[in-house]
């Protein structure tokens, strides 16, 4: 061991003073500029537009051919935060199923409407058509003259609504909550915590708990939990007894999670740093990264790897958009272009959903337009379709069902005629996940994600498909 | 000049290292508090006879981006979060943006007197958070708030639980709705894709008094 000296000592003490000297200056600066609020500057509030539309991506035959938009931006008068609407317009361009030339319509106020208050009626030529419509609308801002195009892929990828033609009738009645089925096996659990074994909990005081977002399971049955407070992936493998951690450079907020044949691992972080859009970063089966890349939208609600890589539901467009198909991966314009109303299954068909009401609609889309639908209606409100996959010759489907007060999910497994088989799953939903990160049907068995005050676990549930 | 030995230097490029990083902390830590300090006003709030969902989601959208701040009600609209990474467990950092209600009670236009059900037009660089909670929210508090069934919520209706309430800005055709809501420290504010409303845990509360 060296001898400390007096006159190290004496540099240590002039080591402090100089890192004072340093600071010093440092803080000065910082204070000074936060005394005299410096922050970057604000935005044009003129430049603000936005628009919620809800699209009909699946009709029945006697529904009204409106599309009804709400579009928000600074109001007339110079003060952006007086609370009056804002004076804006626009033109929807639609054309009957998905070629031709668009026709516009203009979006006229409904002031009667407490929500969709601007509405374009569809010509009943193109509302008719056997096979639907395609449609995108762009919208003004006639105070400032900010515009914006929803779909954001406009004439490229506009939005397609399709009838569903002749459909199965699925009547689900009164739900009877309080029954769910047992699962065949609990194939992964931790608890809350940070220890190797476990999956952590977002900080937060006035938070809802979050932790253990999304999930997925490879072919063999391995179960990757995403450990985003953790920054980390558990890999729970058939017959182990504890998971292997693997680490993944994530922010720790919510995100979503799909793993490759190869175990690689495809992050959606649903929030993006400041001022940018959600980011999917791409890992290694060893949690190295592979890169990443920004989404063209404002926010994505969900993950999946499609045939030809992985695809996220982006908003507003309201679409689901190729995210790494190249190697250089995907920039906005490539994904707004290719963006699509349903998840492309293994076939190349499109699967499309929507829940409107207490009624859950479903279609399988291939070239020719509707293949095979069904419209599943029940007497307890449906909350939101979870999962939509093609099994067999089947369709598995969960769907949240809820009261005031309760609520379960709901497995369905569809054929041509209709409901095969229907049973329930306890909600299970202590922490918050992704919104639509609670299942996984990987062959015959589906998975669902859950949680408790101890803490979260993958259950496994069996398809009886024969 | 004598040099000095190579231990020395080491001691004094530690002591240096060591006491630079601490004050920085310091700089650091008066950063975060004083966003509030010195942005932020107690103005009164302006009275309105006239307010929209329109007007209150285009106000809440003036907040996407922008930070978030337990207890807090003050923020500029730069689309930067001015104090990142404030403690989560401190509601005294005076950090930018709102918590998730005191963004609903300013959104939302209310009063400070909890009998009052009339609007008020809070600036976004007004420092108020209101006198409820999310679990209050929940419960219909105040004379402005009612709860109300969930399948009949519409934009800028709320879903509340105990610990959390966001705003509904759209639905889905999924069924999951769009909800802007100030969602805590390392997300800021913003429109975020939610199942809040088939949550158990959820429950339904409007705001009274719209003109449209």
């Amino acid at each position: 061991m060296r001898r400390v000296t007096s006159r190290t000592i004496m540099c240590g003490a002039a080591g402090v003073l100089a890192g004072l000297v340093t600071a010093v200056g440092v803080v000065a600066l910082t204070q000074v500029a936060a005394a005299h609020g410096v922050t970057s500057a604000d935005r044009d509030p003129a430049g603000l537009i936005e628009a919620a539309h809800l699209p009909p991506l699946l009709t029945v035959k006697g529904e009204p051919a409106v599309l009804r938009y709400d579009i928000y931006c600074a109001p007339p008068g110079g003060d952006p935060e007086s609370g009056a609407p804002c004076d804006a317009g626009g033109t929807v361009y639609v054309r009957a199923g998905d070629s031709g030339p668009f026709r516009a319509v203009p979006l006229l106020l409904d002031t009667t409407a407490s929500e969709g208050r601007y509405r374009a009626d569809i010509p009943a030529d193109i509302a008719g058509s056997h096979d639907g419509f395609s449609y995108y609308a762009v919208l003004r801002s006639n105070t400032s003259g900010a515009v914006s195009v929803v779909p954001a892929g406009g004439a490229a990828a506009p939005q397609r609504s399709r009838p569903l033609g002749e459909p199965a009738l699925v009547q689900l009645g009164d739900h009877a909550f309080g029954a769910p089925a047992r699962a065949a096996a609990r194939v992964a659990s931790a608890a809350w915590g940070s220890g190797d074994a476990d999956v952590g909990l977002e900080p937060g005081p006035g938070l809802q708990p979050i932790g253990g977002s999304s999930f997925d399971v490879g072919e063999t049955g391995t179960v990757s939990l995403l450990d985003e407070a953790n920054h980390r992936v558990l890999r729970f493998s058939p017959g182990a007894s504890k998971p292997v951690p693997v680490r993944v450079d994530v922010r720790g907020t919510m995100a979503d999670l799909a793993v490759g044949s190869g175990g690689e691992m495809t992050i959606l972080e649903t929030v993006g740093d400041d001022g940018t859009t959600p980011l999917v970063r791409r890992f290694d089966a060893a949690g190295r990264l592979l890169g990443s890349l920004h989404l063209a939208e404002r926010s994505a609600s969900a993950l999946e790897l499609g045939p030809a890589g992985p695809v996220a539901l982006e908003y507003p467009a309201a679409q689901w958009m190729p995210v790494a198909e190249t190697a250089a991966g995907n920039a906005s314009a490539g994904q707004r272009a290719r963006g699509r109303a349903g998840r492309t299954l293994a076939n190349g068909d499109e699967l499309v959903v929507q829940r409107a009401g207490n009624e859950a609609r479903i279609a399988q889309v291939g070239p020719r337009g509707v293949k095979r639908s069904w419209r599943i209606q029940s007497s307890t409100p449906l909350g939101e379709i979870q999962l939509a996959n093609a099994l067999g010759d089947k369709v598995v489907v969960v769907l949240r069902v809820y009261t005031d007060a309760r609520d379960e999910f709901l497995v369905l497994l569809l054929g041509e005629k209709g409901l095969v088989t229907r049973f329930a799953i306890d909600s299970a939903g202590w922490a918050e996940t992704a919104p639509l990160a609670r299942f996984r049907l990987r062959g015959t068995a589906l998975y669902a994600l859950g949680s408790t005050p101890a803490g979260v676990f993958v259950d496994r549930y069996d398809m009886e498909v024969g | 000049m004598e040099r000095l030995s190579r231990p020395q230097a080491l001691a004094f490029a530690a002591a240096a290292a060591a006491t630079c990083a601490l004050t920085a902390a310091t700089a650091s830590w008066a950063y975060h508090t004083r966003f509030v300090a010195n942005n932020c006003n107690t103005n009164p709030p302006q009275f309105t006879s006239y307010f929209t969902r329109d007007g209150s989601i285009t106000v809440a959208l003036y907040a996407q981006r922008e930070g978030y701040q337990w207890a807090g009600g003050c923020w500029n609209d730069n689309d930067v979060d001015d104090s990142p990474g404030d403690p989560t467990s401190d509601p005294n950092t005076g950090g930018e943006g709102p918590d998730c209600s005191g963004f609903a009670f300013k959104v939302w236009r209310e009063s400070l007197n909890e009998s009052d059900a009339g609007a008020y037009q809070w600036n976004k660089l007004r420092n108020v958070h209101g006198p409820y909670t999310a679990a209050r929210f929940k419960t219909g508090d105040g004379a402005p708030n009612v709860t109300y069934g969930k399948t009949g919520l519409i934009r800028m209706d709320a879903l509340a639980s105990s610990t959390h309430i966001g705003l509904i800005y759209t639905a889905n055709a999924d069924g999951t709705d769009q909800i802007v809501e100030a969602k805590g420290e390392a997300y800021g504010t913003g429109v975020w894709t939610r199942a809040y409303r088939g949550e158990s845990s959820y429950g339904g509360v409007r705001r009274l008094g719209w003109d449209a």
